[in-house]
């Protein structure tokens, strides 16, 4: 076999693989939106659920997932933040323990996220006595991103030049000064991005939320201390009725899911190449 | 009958140090000694990377330290302010006295030691701020009083860089060229009025243009600084220099260690005419190695 | 751009013109005593040559130092090369004066030729017009006026012509020839100054075109 037609064949393998990947998505999004396009209207964004498919809507569910990712990010950001802060500035690299903490970080990462549902019913709706609610839902998924976080943040901050924190020191900064003022604001694009895909994962977490208790069916609006639902699990109710239509709003929610999901990664990716750095 | 003689002339040749003298740069080695350095050595994680230097650095003079790679040069340089104490596995023995206080007492704070004593790197290291950002950085850390405005505008006139960004001091630091960005880096150490400024290597990263630009300001801030200077290029010390020390690589003979150590220290004159010891006479005229 | 370099060869070049003031100070009194028979003015002259020769020594000194510690290229190496070698000439000047001087003492109590002495005279001028256009052409880099030295150097050399016939013509007693052959070496002496300036003028020419050439050559009249 020739060396050209190798070639030509190689390319056309790669092609291939990622027609495969790539088809299977279009389909689902063809597929999605051809059902759900005509049933995603104001209805379905403001109305409560309902037995009556004509008036059912997703309005608990989206703002219960509104209100997680906003407490979310209030929790892991600073959490995150001053973990990997705390690893990178401070620590001594070369003591045992901090060696294990970042081992460990590493594997918390790959912990499968229905494990952290256990641990949150165990600890929090259990042992702290919260109950179901969506603050305990909150602080499950802030546990489950937080390694992601830490893992992102410290990227951002090790991408910090040493050279700056070397000027800043030169000059007669303190640590606390040279962190706060140089390497801080220097990683925050790193940590904007890092947090804003941990967000987007959460969101999409069905397995934690059920396992500590969020129902499948409230019709009032959630507060923090209430119960709650999220939008992966209205959807997944809706299926569940045996109302047709009730499959074609399940397909509408999903949109409205995937349309959040594509918002928050495209405003990441946005800020990413907005404050690339060349140093 | 017209006279001949003016004035009474000595009749007995003039040495190279008087000639120096009479050159303008006053004795050098009669000024103050900013830094008196005894028996230093300085070791990281055992392995001992300089020692048994001894000199002293003078007022209102530019020292210069040269020598190949790995002899030390810059190690020693950041022990003047105190810059190893970032590298944990670095130790620091001997004396440095600091107008007479020794720097490394226990009482000692480095935060303060590294306001007196600045120090410009090899790379220009601008933060990433607007240039009067950059300025200010030191400042504001430090607390300092008094007007931002004219201290920022000050440093960059001393820094012979303020005709060239006066129009943009809001713009990022990081669009200036290499040898702009050096100044500003020069501007930024001198806002926290030093008393010391230490440059290691400070232009072997910039253009021959922008190189003797540098060397032209270090000239001037030698009135008002003392600045200390490591290169590797020894005609940059021939032409900069007051002072020049030359330091060499000792290798142990059982162990392999390469050791740094000082060979010689005297006027930038003597060095480069009729140096004492021979290691100093085969590398500055390149015969080195 | 290198401002302390620019300086030092500018200290550089005034010294040089200092010890040109020397140089010419000295030629007036060597003239001056030889054409008065001034015993005294020759000592003054002796002595004041160690003047010439520590103004030398610096200027000497000040480029060893210049040549190690700026390392010149192009046009200003040409000009410490030049003022090295100027250096040298007005330094032989100098002793050449000097020379003269000795020449006056030596030659204590015998008869002088009056009509001799005014040829000196006018010779002396010539040499310390010589020496005045060489510093100056020097100083304004003037490459003709270099040149122009050559002519004036035909001039001296005449002169000196003149002196060895006009002795041979006189002759003389003993007095009167030992007298003769020290005033030959004095008419020498003035003569070579006159050379050494049209060299500082050879000199000059080379700092200007970056091209060395002799005006001309003893082997090529």
């Amino acid at each position: 076999m020739s060396r050209r037609l190798k070639g030509v064949l190689f390319r056309g393998l790669l092609l291939f693989s990622l027609l495969v990947g790539f088809s299977m998505l279009i389909v689902l999004l063809v597929d999605v939106f051809r059902d759900g396009l005509p049933y995603l209207d104001m209805a379905l964004l403001t109305n409560p659920p309902s037995s009556d498919p004509e008036i059912a809507g997703a309005r608990p569910a989206i703002l219960a997932t509104l209100y997680m990712g906003i407490l979310l990010l209030i929790f892991v950001v600073p959490l995150g933040v001053g973990t990997a802060l705390y690893l990178e500035e401070y620590a001594d690299k070369t003591r045992w323990y901090n060696r294990l903490l970042e081992i460990n970080i590493q594997n918390l990462a790959a912990v499968p996220s229905i494990v952290y549902g256990i641990l949150g019913l165990a600890f929090l709706v259990r042992g702290l006595g919260l109950g179901r609610v969506l603050l305990a839902g909150a602080m499950i998924l802030t546990l489950l991103v937080l390694p992601t976080v830490i893992i992102a943040a410290r990227e951002a901050i090790r991408s910090v030049p040493d050279s700056i924190r070397q000027g800043a020191y030169a000059l007669g900064a303190t640590q606390w000064q040279v962190v706060s003022r140089q390497v801080l604001p220097a990683a925050i694009p790193g940590i904007a991005t890092g947090s804003i895909l941990a967000l987007a994962r959460a969101i999409g977490e069905t397995a934690p939320l059920i396992l500590i208790g969020a129902v499948t069916y409230i019709s009032f609006d959630p507060t923090i201390l209430g119960p709650f639902t999220a939008l992966p699990i209205q959807i997944y109710s809706f299926l569940r009725l045996p109302q047709e239509e009730f499959k074609l709003l399940a397909a509408a929610s999903i949109i409205v899911l995937l349309v959040i999901l594509l918002t928050l990664n495209a405003f990441a990716i946005y800020i990413r190449n907005k404050y690339r750095r060349t140093w | 009958m017209t006279t001949m003689t003016e004035q009474a002339s000595s009749i007995e040749p003039m040495s190279l140090a008087d000639i120096a003298q009479t050159h303008g740069d006053g004795s050098v080695t009669d000024r103050e000694a900013v830094f008196r350095v005894r028996d230093l050595y300085v070791s990281y994680g055992g392995n001992v990377a300089i020692r048994g230097v001894n000199l002293d650095v003078h007022k209102n003079a530019v020292t210069a330290f040269i020598g190949p790679s790995g002899c030390g040069k810059s190690t020693l340089i950041r022990c003047f302010d105190r810059m190893n104490d970032l590298v944990p596995s670095a130790k620091v023995g001997g004396e440095v006295l600091y107008h007479g206080k020794d720097l490394y007492a226990a009482d000692v704070d480095p935060v303060e030691v590294r306001r007196r004593i600045g120090m410009v790197f090899q790379k220009p290291n601008p933060f990433p701020k607007s240039i009067y950002d950059n300025i200010a950085f030191g400042p504001r850390v430090l607390g300092l009083k008094g007007s931002l405005d004219e201290r920022v505008e000050r440093a960059l006139h001393q820094a012979a860089l303020w005709d060239e960004v006066k129009d943009r001091l809001k713009e990022s630091a990081l669009g200036l060229s290499g040898g702009q960005q050096q100044r500003l880096c020069i501007a930024r150490c001198l806002a926290v009025e030093p008393d010391v400024i230490l440059m290691d290597e400070p232009a072997s990263a910039l253009d021959p243009i922008s190189t003797t630009r540098i060397e032209d300001l270090m000239h001037e801030l030698k009135r008002e600084y003392t600045i200390v200077i490591v290169t590797h290029n020894m005609q940059q010390a021939a032409r900069v220099a007051d002072m020049t020390a030359f330091f060499s690589v000792q290798v142990d003979e059982e162990t392999g260690r390469r050791t740094g150590v000082l060979v010689e220290y005297d006027n930038t004159a003597k060095i480069f005419t009729t140096p004492a010891d021979k290691r100093t006479e085969d590398y500055v005229t390149g015969r080195f190695g | 751009m290198r401002i302390s370099f620019q300086e030092e060869l500018d200290e550089l070049e005034s010294s040089l013109r200092v010890e040109g003031e020397l140089v010419l100070r000295s030629l007036r009194g060597a003239v001056e005593a030889v054409c008065s028979q001034d015993q005294e003015l020759a000592d003054e002259v002796i002595a004041f040559d160690d003047d010439i020769d520590s103004q030398f020594f610096e200027v000497e000194q000040g480029i060893e130092l210049l040549l190690a510690r700026q390392t010149p290229v192009a046009s200003d190496l040409r000009l410490v090369l030049a003022l090295l070698k100027d250096n040298l000439h007005l330094e032989r000047m100098g002793d050449l004066c000097v020379t003269i001087a000795k020449l006056t003492k030596l030659s204590k109590g015998l008869p002088p030729d009056a009509a001799l002495l005014e040829g000196f005279k006018e010779m002396g001028e010539r040499a310390e017009q010589m020496i005045r256009v060489a510093l100056r052409s020097l100083e304004q880099r003037d490459r003709v006026a270099a040149e122009s030295l050559l002519e004036l150097d035909e001039l001296i050399d005449r002169a000196n012509r003149r002196v060895v016939n006009r002795l041979l013509d006189t002759g003389g007693d003993l007095e009167m020839r030992e007298w003769g052959l020290r005033m030959i070496l004095v008419s020498r002496c003035l003569e070579r100054i006159g050379d050494h300036a049209v060299d500082i003028g050879e000199q000059t020419a080379y700092l200007v075109t970056g091209e060395f050439r002799e005006f001309t050559d003893a082997s090529h009249p």
